[in-house]
């Protein structure tokens, strides 16, 4: 599948499909239907938004490695992945800080600039999961320039009772063994919930006994990656009181990972490790390695009175993270590890984070307008340790004023308009290196790696959409403005980025990125197909991008290349497609397909594309649900092909990654024994072992292969006095 | 019927013009001169210095040369010298040196430096003089070589070296 088939293909549907229509468009995902009505945002915010909700159901049935990978079979989502079991979320081409994670109200903060730092967030404690595509600056401010990933809580029951499910899971592929246990109560306006899960994985296998990192031939023990063995451990605690008029409800959880980095790709350069200790066992995680704990607890109120509505949002997290490794001296950094640090001689380096959130907004009528004002206060304290210096300590406040408004023309036209004034500043601590380094005059010096640094941003972003619903047909329209205030990272970094092999450089003098966009979404809903496109178009004045100049440097750098952030105007289009067909009865077809182009117009880079951009894709799958039996209830097999064409817009430093093909197979059932029902899946994904390379993985960079073939099996044991078969 | 013909017709006078945008698209890509090259390091000429498992006398000077080559503009050089005496052996060389035991660092000689290449040439005969202290380590060592272009594109080799007493 060629990318200018792809392309036809988008574009023929765009122009086929006029622009208007449409009537409660429902939207459905997963086999066990959970059909979304299209009024289901009409009355919120971002109802003139492309968005794509899965709950907890299919978010098992498509289980992956990490709760992204699971969501990455949506059209326009992919991941920015490292390994098996840790990524990041990628919203049309769009990630790191330009991808908004709100769980239950509030925005997840973690390091979420670095590669190779996943998402802190339990896959089996979501209960829904909502995709906005495209620029929701104006609801969340600085970071939800590319898109929002919406995170709820399973809801809570409808009935008096307690109830609740065991599942255990197994995949094959880096043999995880784990199990979650979800469980919920209520009593009147009283409710409760919470859950625990643990897993733990080997070494992953990938179909090559050799990697070249960077040239250097690595060869891997029995194909699996050394030392990517991890382990997880959550829990989540919710309760409060819910009634029409007023509720109240606390979110409590932690989230606590190890896990090791492939041993031969971490570093200054591509190294070479003692096989004999690594290869000995591949569950065992040795340096190098992260241990991070993300710990969260959210107060969600409201209370309603007359035509208010008057919300009250109040978050703390703490995201604690720790990289290892043994003290490897690069650069002028005295050889051997000196007795008298403080820093712990294996602690690479350590961000300790904490977050305060606030939100406060109130919801009201006024004729037939339907508005919200509110407005939200955050401050972020951010720590550093270890032998290692990346970006400096820094304190960070922000504050957020917007108004909303709905207005509804007619039972077929609604309109939006949204405006937001946002105020941010940061103070950044200066740093120093602990060592001395040789200069160009033979005179030592410890070098001042950060100054000190203030900065304020002030931002005014816009949005205006509409919505038309005509017979079977809905169209959605939005365009706007939105901005991102530059992070720590991009203002102040000054160190080796151990992933790239590359010397990142903070530029102090950036300014917020403004971009602007526009987003159509066209469906259709008839008896036995849904159809739904959804184009966009944006335009960056100032896009910050992390610059592989021509230059090395050889103090802070320790002779590395120098990655600088420069900022450059950016032109980005794409589509996706979502079609739904059902035949006969039992049997669906489903196709999704996605595209994305985006070109620097400006800077040292004009003409090359964004990094990690993704390849266009067509996922075609087939579903055949048979009839429920005495024994079998809602059982399910699909087999589904995913063809990536190559991706040949590329910039420095990275490769060319060829098309492939991907086969994956799903089944499941209720196995019906006696009263109570055992939910059991399974799954084959990558059932050919294709070796392929996926462009938007951190890993592409060092040629290493994607996952290999891999099986998951998981068991569901509901249990509780509502669950009734 | 006849409405379903009209569409049709539109239809496929839609799909025409789709697919001539979708080429003139592709088309429009295809000129764009943008390079994609990277830069290559020629180490294979004889008076190349050092070259896999060469030995290099503590207390002497020797020049580093490398032939060094780019489609469009080289951008620059940066040389590294740091020990291996823990074998973390990152060679980028088919060829396997013999390694010394493993032993700990006292005064390794450690060097790091970067050069910009003059006048964006696509070819450069790259020359620079290293001292070696007499007092350093001996053992092995790597010499890293890395070199960029002018779009930012690069490339290393990794040698293993031997300083000796």
């Amino acid at each position: 599948m060629n990318r200018r088939t792809i392309l036809t293909l988008l574009f023929t549907y765009s122009i086929l499909y006029p622009a208007c229509a449409q009537e409660k468009a429902t939207k459905t995902i997963g086999l066990r239907e959970v059909y979304i009505e299209g009024g289901r945002y009409k009355k919120s915010a971002e109802g003139a938004m492309s968005i794509d909700v899965l709950t907890s159901d299919s978010l098992q049935k498509y289980q992956a490695g990490s709760l992204m990978q699971t969501l990455s079979r949506l059209p326009g989502v992919n991941t920015i992945g490292i390994g098996a079991s840790q990524s990041k979320p990628q919203i049309r081409g769009l990630g790191f800080n330009r991808v908004a994670t709100v769980e239950n109200g509030i925005k997840h903060e973690g390091q979420q600039w670095g590669l190779d730092h996943g998402l802190e967030i339990d896959q089996y404690s979501i209960g829904t999961a909502e995709i906005i595509k495209g620029a929701s600056s104006f609801m969340y401010g600085s970071d939800a320039i590319g898109g929002v990933i919406r995170l709820s809580s399973p809801a809570e029951l409808q009935e008096n009772g307690l109830k609740g499910h065991i599942n255990l899971f197994n995949r094959s592929n880096n043999g995880t063994y784990g199990g979650s246990l979800q469980l919920q109560g209520k009593n009147g306006n009283w409710f409760f919930g919470g859950g625990v899960t643990h897993l733990g994985y080997a070494d992953y296998r990938v179909p090559t006994d050799i990697v070249y990192v960077y040239n250097y031939a690595v060869r891997l023990k029995d194909r699996q990656v050394r030392n990517t063995a991890g382990q997880e451990t959550s829990f989540q605690l919710r309760g409060g009181y819910v009634s029409d008029r007023f509720s109240s409800i606390f979110y409590l959880s932690n989230y606590h990972t190890k896990i090791g980095f492939f041993a031969n790709a971490h570093g200054l350069e591509p190294r070479g490790v003692d096989t004999v200790l690594y290869d000995c066992s591949d569950r065992d995680i040795l340096y190098p390695s992260q241990h991070v704990n993300h710990f969260k607890l959210i107060s969600r109120n409201y209370i309603a009175q007359d035509a208010h509505k008057i919300w009250m949002d109040l978050g703390y997290q703490r995201n604690y993270r720790q990289e290892f490794n043994n003290y490897t001296a690069h650069g002028y950094m005295p050889p051997v590890y000196p007795q008298d640090m403080n820093i712990p001689m294996n602690l690479e380096r350590l961000y300790d984070k904490e977050i305060y959130h606030m939100t406060l907004k109130d919801e009201f009528a006024l004729a037939t307008h339907r508005l919200t004002i509110g407005g939200n206060v955050e401050y972020q304290r951010n720590n550093i340790d270890g032998w290692s210096f990346l970006i400096p300590s820094y304190r960070q406040k922000a504050l957020g004023v917007f108004i909303y408004d709905q207005y509804p023309i007619n039972e077929q036209t609604t309109l939006y308009g949204a405006l937001r004034y946002d105020h941010s500043n940061i103070h950044s601590s200066p740093y120093q290196d602990w060592f001395a380094s040789k200069l160009e005059n033979n005179q030592s010096a410890h070098i001042l790696r950060a100054d000190e640094l203030h900065r304020s941003f002030n931002s005014l972003v816009w949005s205006l959409g509409a919505t038309r619903q005509m017979g079977s047909w809905e169209a959605k329209l939005n365009v706007g403005k939105s901005f991102r205030a530059p992070i720590a990272q991009e203002l102040a970094a000054n160190g080796v980025n151990y992933h790239y092999f590359s010397y990142e450089k903070g530029n102090p003098s950036l300014s917020p990125e403004q971009s602007y966009q526009m987003d159509l979404s066209v469906a259709r809903r008839t008896g036995n197909t849904y159809i739904a496109f959804t184009p966009f178009f944006n335009y960056f004045s100032n896009y910050i991008y992390l610059n592989p100049t021509s230059g090395y440097d050889q103090y802070y750098g320790a002779g590395n290349q120098i990655f600088e952030y420069s900022q450059s105007k950016v032109r980005r289009y794409g589509a996706e497609l979502k079609v739904e067909y059902r035949p006969l009865t039992h049997w669906k077809i489903e196709l999704l397909g996605e595209y994305i182009r985006s070109e620097q117009l400006s800077g040292s880079k004009k003409g090359y594309t964004l990094p990690f951009s993704p390849a266009p894709s067509l996922v075609l799958d087939l579903s055949w649900s048979p009839k429920s039996s005495t024994y079998f209830k809602e059982p399910y097999l699909s087999l589904d092909s995913k063809w990536t064409a190559s991706q040949k817009h590329i910039v420095p430093p990275e490769e060319k990654t060829k098309g492939y093909q991907i086969l994956n197979f799903r089944a499941g059932t209720q196995l019906i024994l006696g009263k109570s029902a055992l939910q059991l899946r399974l799954q084959v994904q990558n059932i050919f072992n294709t070796r392929y390379m996926d462009h938007t993985s951190f890993y592409r960079l060092i040629s290493l292969p994607e996952q290999g073939r891999n099986i998951i099996l998981s068991v569901g044991i509901p249990f509780g006095t509502q669950n009734r078969t | 019927m006849i409405k379903i013909n009209i569409h049709m017709q539109t239809l496929k006078k839609y799909a025409l013009m789709a697919i001539i945008a979708a080429s003139t698209i592709a088309c429009k890509k295809d000129k764009e001169n943008i390079d994609t090259e990277k830069p290559t390091i020629d180490i294979s000429a004889g008076t190349a210095f050092p070259k896999q498992c060469s030995q290099i006398r503590r207390g002497s000077s020797f020049t580093f040369r490398a032939k060094l080559s780019d489609n469009v503009a080289l951008g620059s050089y940066s040389i590294d010298v740091h020990h291996n005496f823990d074998h973390h052996s990152h060679s980028t060389e088919v060829e396997e040196c013999t390694l010394e035991p493993i032993k700990k660092p006292i005064k390794p000689f450690v060097l790091v430096k970067s050069v910009n290449i003059p006048g964006q040439p696509q070819q450069y005969d790259a020359q620079f003089q290293i001292d070696v202290p007499a007092d350093v380590d001996p053992g092995n060592y790597h010499f890293m070589i890395q070199v960029t272009d002018q779009s930012g594109w690069s490339i290393q080799r990794g040698i293993s070296v031997r300083i000796t007493e």
